[in-house]
């Protein structure tokens, strides 16, 4: 309902492009209208390109849903091949049970940091739709894949080549700290050319964003390697406690 | 609907620091805006205190979810009088009334962010040992405490860090808005304080049971169990 009260006093994208050219600021940040709609190639292609122009389309368009919905669509189908890859290291359950472990985690990760980015981009001083946070959580997510399943050939290469799933484990972790590092430059950037005066929120609230996906790997253990169950929630440890003693175990 | 809607914009409003809509607000609407205030603060300050209190069990969230928002209204209300003669005194124009209003805001902007903190808090107490597991349960309780001090710090030096600008805006000059600012956050940090220890306990330290009170709340203060805990290390 909120959604639609805004549109109500909202420039419609004709009388913008009719009226107000883009500043020059805009088109060099690439904070421009989205050409060729909200298909899932189209947005594939612009997450990577002119990933600014997602979020000029959900500022100033009708198309609510339909962008995060399309790029919830492309974390789920980047994150399973990726998933597929890291289960290759165990083979067995791992198989199928890699991909779901790593693709509902990060949904569930980014469902219960929801609210927090909301309410830090409010407070940084960005004046945007719900849905348009949604997007630029989404677009974390998928353009995190997307940098994942590029470098699924390193992992399927390390996971035939190596036996140690500490190693996997904590490659596994730098390949994500990077992946998601480029997402969090894209939602800063999106955010300063939305109007964000004030980014030290969103710097924070990235910070706990990744602490609860890495925690969500321990939480979710095992991953990577051999089990017996698929899922151990009665020995509950943090995620530096559990690496540590892994490692320990590996030097040992 | 439409009132949650508008409730839903309101919060947002505030945490933008919309100026105009604060202005408006405190002037047009005095009743609304405190009851309003109230209700965030119980409902962000409530689901946060839940989570703290989980890890000991349903009825310590239950206690700490009750005794959250409870320091800070029995701070407002201890501190009431002494903040409105401050904020003459110290030159902003702000009397009793606003100042009460003020401060609401700033416990509201607060228990928004604490509020919306609380999903990411609730995942980490699943995610930590039951109080009742021996081992390293001191390293856990530890863990815990800083956790949430470090998140609750945040939250108010976030929410505090915008009320100062509203203040500034509404003072008769910047700097007189500005030392009423910071005297009311030194008399509500020396009373809550205070108030936080009567109220105990929050984090249930290993070894002692879950209740709503101590059977001594009003045996000692913080300041003394700040020296003796000095004393301990040194």
């Amino acid at each position: 309902m909120k959604e639609k009260n805004q549109n109500s006093t909202r420039e419609t994208p004709e009388n913008i492009s009719g009226r107000i050219p883009p500043s020059i600021g805009d088109v060099k940040s690439g904070f421009v209208s989205m050409e060729g709609g909200a298909s899932f190639s189209n947005l594939l292609s612009k997450l990577l390109r002119k990933p600014l122009s997602i979020f000029h389309e959900l500022e100033t368009k009708d198309v609510l849903w339909k962008i995060p919905i399309t790029l919830i669509l492309i974390s789920v189908v980047s994150l399973t091949v990726f998933g597929l890859v890291v289960g290759t290291f165990s083979w067995g359950n791992q198989i199928w049970a890699a991909p779901l472990k790593i693709v509902s985690g990060l949904m569930f990760s980014a469902l219960i940091c929801l609210p927090s980015l909301y309410i830090f981009t409010c407070i940084g001083g960005l004046e945007a739709r719900f849905s348009t946070v949604v997007g630029m959580l989404c677009s974390i997510v998928a353009l995190s894949g997307l940098l994942l399943v590029g470098f699924a050939p390193v992992v399927w290469l390390f996971s035939v080549s190596s036996t140690s799933s500490v190693f996997i484990g904590f490659m596994l972790l730098a390949l994500w700290m990077i992946c998601v590092g480029f997402g969090f430059n894209l939602v800063f950037c999106a955010g300063k050319a939305m109007g964000m005066t004030n980014t030290g929120h969103l710097l924070v609230w990235c910070f706990i964003f990744l602490l609860v996906t890495v925690q969500m790997t321990t939480t979710l253990r095992p991953i990577v390697g051999k089990s017996e169950s698929l899922f151990n929630f009665e020995e509950k440890k943090f995620f530096l406690q559990y690496w540590s003693e892994e490692l320990q175990t590996v030097t040992d | 609907m439409s009132i949650a809607v508008q409730s839903f914009q309101n919060v947002i409003s505030l945490c933008r620091g919309d100026k105009r809509f604060l202005a408006g607000w405190i002037e047009s609407a005095q009743k609304e805006l405190v009851s309003y205030c109230m209700s965030l603060i119980v409902l962000g300050c409530g689901a946060y205190g839940f989570t703290i209190g989980l890890r000991n069990g349903l009825e310590m969230g239950a206690y700490v979810a009750i005794k959250l928002p409870l320091i800070i209204f029995i701070t407002l209300i201890a501190n009431g009088l002494l903040n409105g003669l401050l904020g003459l005194v110290l030159g902003s124009g702000i009397g009793f009334r606003k100042s009460v209003q003020f401060l609401l805001i700033g416990f509201a902007i607060m228990s928004v962010i604490l509020g919306a903190l609380s999903p990411v808090s609730f995942f980490v107490t699943l995610n930590m040992p039951s109080s009742a597991d021996v081992a390293g349960r001191f390293a856990w309780h530890g863990a815990s405490l800083l956790m949430h001090t470090c998140l609750i710090a945040f939250a108010g030096i976030t929410a505090h860090t915008q009320l100062l600008h509203y203040v500034r805006e509404f003072a008769d000059s910047s700097r007189a808005g500005t030392h009423t600012f910071f005297a009311w956050l030194a008399g509500n940090l020396f009373v809550g304080a205070q108030i936080s220890w009567n109220l105990r306990p929050f984090f249930v330290s290993p070894g002692l049971n879950v209740e709503f009170l101590r059977e001594d709340p009003f045996n000692g203060n913080f300041y003394e169990a700040v020296i003796v805990a000095l004393k301990n290390i040194f």
